[in-house]
């Protein structure tokens, strides 16, 4: 193969260990960017640059470059952090950023609207709150999630604890975070030192994900991600071992067919001392087998693929010296989460609040999010954890605190639930800061809602948890394409519809019908809604349903995504 | 044979040397041979000697000045050419250029001075003012003198400067001949008055016996000023260069003309003829019971200042309408009219003590509008027959009412693409771009950027080789940075050396364009060791001197001088005419 590498592999090779001209490009003062290959290198240090599209139009005539500003994503394992470091970021959101944050679909917050000016003062608040942002996007392993999984103490303890390990293990070597970031000195050191044991000087061909799922809950969407780990518990419900998975993922490129969408598959079983040893490996066989040429297919589910699982399983087993066992049964029952109060086996309880889009901020003469969390974290001891659907849990409330968060959750308007269709939603950031969105999500989503749940209720199915996700562009943040409702932005004020999936996310959707607007989205699903209420069967879910009921053929797996697509009814 | 004989070192603009050699370039040996004799005979004819005034030597008068916006620097030009037919011999001296000592020796002396912002000396005038008011100023006893202060009413220290140089002036010894007389905005005809009177007064007694008749225009009308009379201009193009975020507004306006551009070099102004807000107007005449006048409306609206409340406005009122209110007389005598003026505008004089006022009354109690000068922002070299101004929109809220700027709330709010307007050129050659290969550092936040624009056009054009370094600040990096992308370009063909910014609303601790000074006060005073000019422009209430200060420190810091040697060094400056002021 002769082939030439992408782009991004050459700005990897020469960037000594992810340096590139980061320290000189935030010297520069007048403008609010940095260049190109730096814009690449610098996700692996946590952050895109981005810029408000919504002010695209007129900043040419005003005579000013785009309005820039850096998204600055947290690396937190397991979506877990104390309400201390709630608190720091709080205070930088208000400080530097555009005063919300965004829990992410992966654990994870995201801090919007930084300028470059403010970047190192930032960056220096969040390691002082001992945070990172270090390969939180990348071509690097990037957040490891788990279930936060309140009501399992000791399950959640023990996943929690390898989420953490892995996401440790698989970090980039590089001082180059600290040099750029924090102490602002280039560490001398050899160019044959080995930087990076792990990765290397080219990191790995595209993004990797890990999770770690705890069943009966599938709220990680496990089959979604590079990497998985299905805690397989023994009877005194302490996890044995894990079922690993590899190939998920959810980015494509609309009309190239030979992107798409791709469920894991479960390679095997392994004992939970082993999970490191496996997850390594199996990152390494990436590394080395993944295609550095086009990064369209640079992916493991493309690697899996093209190579086969049996030998990709191989390769992982000799490389790691773990001998995979047979998969364990296991079941999964949802992707959601259950809001309000539990209580676990620790004696604790614990309280789920629904954030819509995840969406951190005080609406003036409205709900006061960030006031109303900075308070409760004010006075909690226990932790903040993050849930894979974009909601917060306050975790380990003893029993005698319980009142005084559920007054501040009165106080700031805080909610617990919503309408079933709605806390069964989410929607990516998309415009007006993300790059890449073709159309609106977050913006766009709650007002979908709205308009459905209304179509909902008139068949009388306000009650029925459907799945619905959104987002700008094919690239899946929100994992529309395990959604029972999928809609995925084509352009301006356009979506594709996609059904067909299974409500506890072990099942692809597929496109039903394309370049939808606000009206044709609703006069699409009104119908079906309508033969979903007449003709459903006890406990079907919408997204079995409608392939039963021939509305939409299944999808078996990615490589089938495409296949026989469209209305079929 | 040399189709450029004229040296591009002849004193004559680079237009003119190219416009001269395209004559005398072709000319015949013949053609050459008659411009020589005739150029030789004009400048004799100019040159013949006067009548003599008199027998007895002239006396000498020095004529001093303090100047900002330039008036003063016209009056004195007048009054010279009076005295000079008064048998006087004046010299005119800048306190910009005063050595305080040479003081000692002046028989006669008078001194125009302007006041600025609040009690203020003009920015040049600072450091022989400070002389002057301290403790080495020379005794001037016997010597005569006398005073003429300009001023603005709207600020409460009316003409302290002047106020301030006449009682020092005697404080030293000198011997009053005229009394003072502080002039307003509209000083032309009270300043003629004083000159006259001063001059009368100054001028040997033998001279002033034989009442020699004196006829000079004097003030606004002055012969230098006369060939920039209002021009009609259209506005070719209206941003606001803020974004949609920002709070403020910071309007580019460029104007086009039917002929040539006024001939404005880079740091001169324009001025605008500004109208008064058409509501405010109604709600003025409302007040005053005058609602139905037209005319009148047309006049204040066109004509007048209605909107400055000064103690001046308050006792006008309180004579013109023969103290009908009594508490106006009040407010005035107990000493709390200073603070109860301090932001109101005359209307709330009219609404807080109404009276029916006839047309007359209530055009006694405001001045004429004045003109509203604007730094262009451009220099025809590179946009040829244009001007553009950079105008930022006042709007402020206070005792309930929203308020904006006269002359940039007409820019903001009335004036349109395609419209016409009158302008007026105001030179300033006090702001001037030095030789082309000396090194420029130039200092302008917010609306100050604008003079700095004309001059990396001009630089650019020009191929100047000397280097430029820009201080800008503003509110937000992203919603606030005027002309930001001229200045990447400056910076990329290298008409822009270097650029440092300072955006206050960006971090919890302001950032302000003196801090950046200080920051880079190393290179700066480098800079500034090796000839470079320093221009300030922008805000002169606090910026200008926290500018200065900042320099003070740097050094201080930088060559490890006492306070008092790095005042003296950055004095320096302004003596060597490197430290450059275009602030209001």
């Amino acid at each position: 193969m002769t082939k030439e590498l992408s782009r991004n592999e050459r700005i990897k090779e020469a960037s000594a260990y992810l340096r590139g001209t980061l320290a000189e490009g935030l010297r520069e003062e007048i403008t609010g960017g940095i260049i190109e290959d730096d814009a690449q290198l610098v996700k692996f240090h946590g952050m895109y640059l981005q810029d408000d599209r919504d002010l695209r139009a007129e900043r040419v005539r005003k005579k000013m470059e785009k309005a820039f500003s850096f998204m600055i994503r947290l690396r937190v394992p397991g979506g877990v952090c104390t309400p201390g470091q709630f608190i720091n970021l709080d205070h930088i959101v208000r400080t530097y950023g555009n005063g919300t944050m965004r829990l992410t679909t992966r654990q994870t917050f995201q801090l919007h609207g930084i300028i470059k000016s403010n970047l190192k003062a930032t960056m220096r608040e969040i390691d002082a709150a001992l945070l990172t942002t270090l390969a939180a996007c990348g071509d690097v392993n990037r957040n490891v999630l788990c279930n936060p999984n309140p009501y399992q103490s000791r399950a959640h303890a023990a996943s929690l604890a390898l989420a953490r390990a892995l996401s440790d293990h698989l970090l980039p070597r590089t001082p180059a975070y600290r040099e750029i970031w924090l102490d602002g000195e280039r560490i001398a050191g050899g160019e044959e030192e080995v930087v990076e044991p792990i990765y290397g000087k080219t990191y790995l061909p595209r993004k990797f994900k890990i999770v770690i799922a705890v069943p009966p809950s599938n709220d990680v969407d496990v089959y979604a991600h590079d990497l998985g780990f299905i805690a397989i518990l023994d009877n005194q419900h302490e996890i044995d071992g894990y079922n690993v998975t590899v190939g998920g993922g959810m980015a494509m490129t609309h009309g190239e067919p030979e992107t798409y969408p791709r469920m894991a598959d479960v390679m095997g079983y392994c004992r939970a001392d082993q999970a490191i040893a496996v997850a390594e490996a199996v990152v390494t066989v990436q590394r080395d087998w993944g295609d550095r040429v086009n990064r369209k297919h640079a992916r493991l589910k493309y690697t899996i693929e093209d190579r086969g699982l049996d030998a990709f399983r191989a390769e992982v087993e000799q490389r790691s010296g773990v001998k995979l066992a047979a998969a364990k049964p296991f079941t999964f029952t949802s992707t959601g989460d259950r809001y309000g109060w539990t209580e676990s086996d620790n004696g604790c309880a614990h309280l789920t609040l629904f954030i819509e889009n995840g969406r951190v901020k005080d609406v003036p003469g409205g709900v006061q999010w960030l006031t109303g969390l900075r308070r409760i974290a004010e006075v909690h001891d226990g932790d903040f954890r993050l849930t894979a659907n974009q909601n917060l849990i306050i975790a380990n409330v003893p029993k005698d605190k319980r009142k005084s968060i559920e007054a501040l959750v009165a106080e700031h308007g805080l909610t617990t639930g919503a309408s079933a269709l709605r806390r069964n939603a989410m929607a990516c950031v998309a415009l007006p800061t993300c790059g890449l969105a073709l159309a609106e999500s977050e913006r766009y989503l709650p007002d979908l809602v709205t308009a459905l749940e209304e179509r909902l209720a008139a068949h009388g199915l306000a009650e029925a948890e459907i799945v619905i996700r959104m987002t700008g562009c094919p690239n899946g943040c929100s994992r529309p394409y395990v959604a029972e409702i999928g809609l995925v932005g084509k352009g301006p004020g356009l979506y594709n519809l996609y059904l067909g999936a299974a409500f506890d996310g072990s099942r692809l959707s597929k496109l039903y019908a394309a370049d939808l607007d606000h009206g044709a989205i609703i006069a699409n699903l009104d119908p079906i809604f309508a033969a979903y209420k007449s003709e459903r069967r006890d406990g079907e879910h919408f997204g079995d349903y409608v392939i039963r009921a021939d509305f939409i053929a299944a999808t078996v797996n990615g490589a089938d995504f495409h296949k026989d697509t469209g209305a079929r009814r | 044979m040399n189709s450029s004989p004229i040296p591009n070192t002849a004193p004559f603009a680079e237009e003119e040397i190219e416009i001269l050699n395209r004559v005398v370039g072709p000319a015949s040996p013949t053609q050459r041979a008659w411009l020589a004799g005739f150029l030789a005979g004009m400048n004799t004819a100019t040159t013949a000697p006067q009548p003599a005034v008199g027998a007895q030597p002239a006396e000498p008068l020095t004529i001093l000045y303090a100047t900002e916006s330039g008036n003063s620097e016209r009056l004195v030009s007048d009054m010279a050419k009076a005295a000079r037919k008064m048998g006087l011999k004046p010299s005119i001296v800048d306190m910009a250029d005063l050595d305080v000592a040479t003081l000692a020796s002046v028989r006669r002396l008078v001194v125009i001075a302007a006041t600025w912002g609040e009690g203020d000396p003009p920015a040049r005038a600072i450091r022989a003012y400070g002389e002057l008011m301290g403790e080495g100023a020379p005794r001037l006893d016997g010597a005569l003198f006398g005073v003429l202060a300009l001023g603005d009413t709207a600020y409460t220290e009316f003409c302290a400067i002047g106020k301030a140089l006449d009682a020092r002036l005697e404080a030293l010894g000198g011997k009053r001949v005229v009394d003072r007389v502080d002039c307003d905005l509209d000083f032309a005809e009270p300043a003629g008055r004083w000159i006259k009177t001063a001059l009368k007064a100054l001028a040997p007694v033998e001279e002033a016996g034989r009442g020699r008749v004196i006829a000079v225009d004097f003030g606004a009308k002055a012969a230098s000023t006369a060939d920039l009379g209002p021009v009609e201009a259209e506005i070719t193009e209206f941003i606001d260069l803020n974004s949609s975020q920002s709070e403020k507004e910071t309007i580019h306006l460029e104007l086009g003309f039917d002929g040539a551009a006024p001939p404005y070099k880079p740091g001169d102004s324009l001025e605008l003829y500004p109208e008064n807000d058409a509501a405010y107007v109604d709600d003025l005449l409302k007040a005053a019971g005058l609602a139905s006048d037209a005319a009148l409306r047309a006049e204040l609206t066109k004509g007048r200042d209605v909107t400055t409340l000064s103690l001046k406005t308050l006792e006008s009122y309180a004579a013109t309408t023969g103290h009908q209110h009594q508490e106006v007389k009040a407010l005035l005598e107990s000493g709390d009219a200073r603070a109860w003026i301090a932001g109101r505008q005359l209307i709330d004089l009219l609404q807080f003590f109404p009276i029916t006022l006839s047309a007359d009354q209530l055009l006694q109690v405001t001045r004429p509008l004045a003109l509203r000068a604007y730094s262009i922002a451009s220099s025809r070299r590179e946009v040829g027959e244009e001007a553009h101004l950079l105008i930022s929109a006042v709007r402020y809220q206070s005792f309930g009412r929203a308020r904006k700027g006269v002359a940039s709330g007409h820019v903001a709010d009335q004036l349109k693409k395609g419209q016409r307007l009158r302008v007026k050129l105001r030179p300033n050659r006090h702001f001037a771009l030095p030789a082309p290969e000396r090194d420029i550092i130039m200092v302008g936040p917010g609306t100050g950027i604008a003079p700095f624009r004309a001059f990396v056009q001009e630089r650019r054009a020009t191929g100047a080789s000397g280097r430029s370094w820009l201080f800008f600040g503003d509110r937000h990096f992203t919603h606030d940075f005027l002309y930001q992308l001229e200045w990447q370009d400056a910076l990329k063909d290298g008409s822009l050396t270097r650029m440092d910014v300072a955006f206050s609303r960006d971090t919890p601790e302001k950032l302000y364009v003196q801090h950046r000074i200080w920051n880079q006060r190393r290179d700066l005073v480098d800079w500034l060791d090796s000839g470079a000019y320093f221009y300030v422009c922008g805000d002169a209430k606090a910026m200008a001197k926290d500018v200065r200060t900042a320099l003070v420190r740097a050094y201080a810091d930088v060559k490890a001088l006492s306070v008092e040697a790095a005042e003296q060094a950055v004095n320096n400056l302004d003596r060597e005419h490197r430290y450059l002021q275009d602030t209001y």
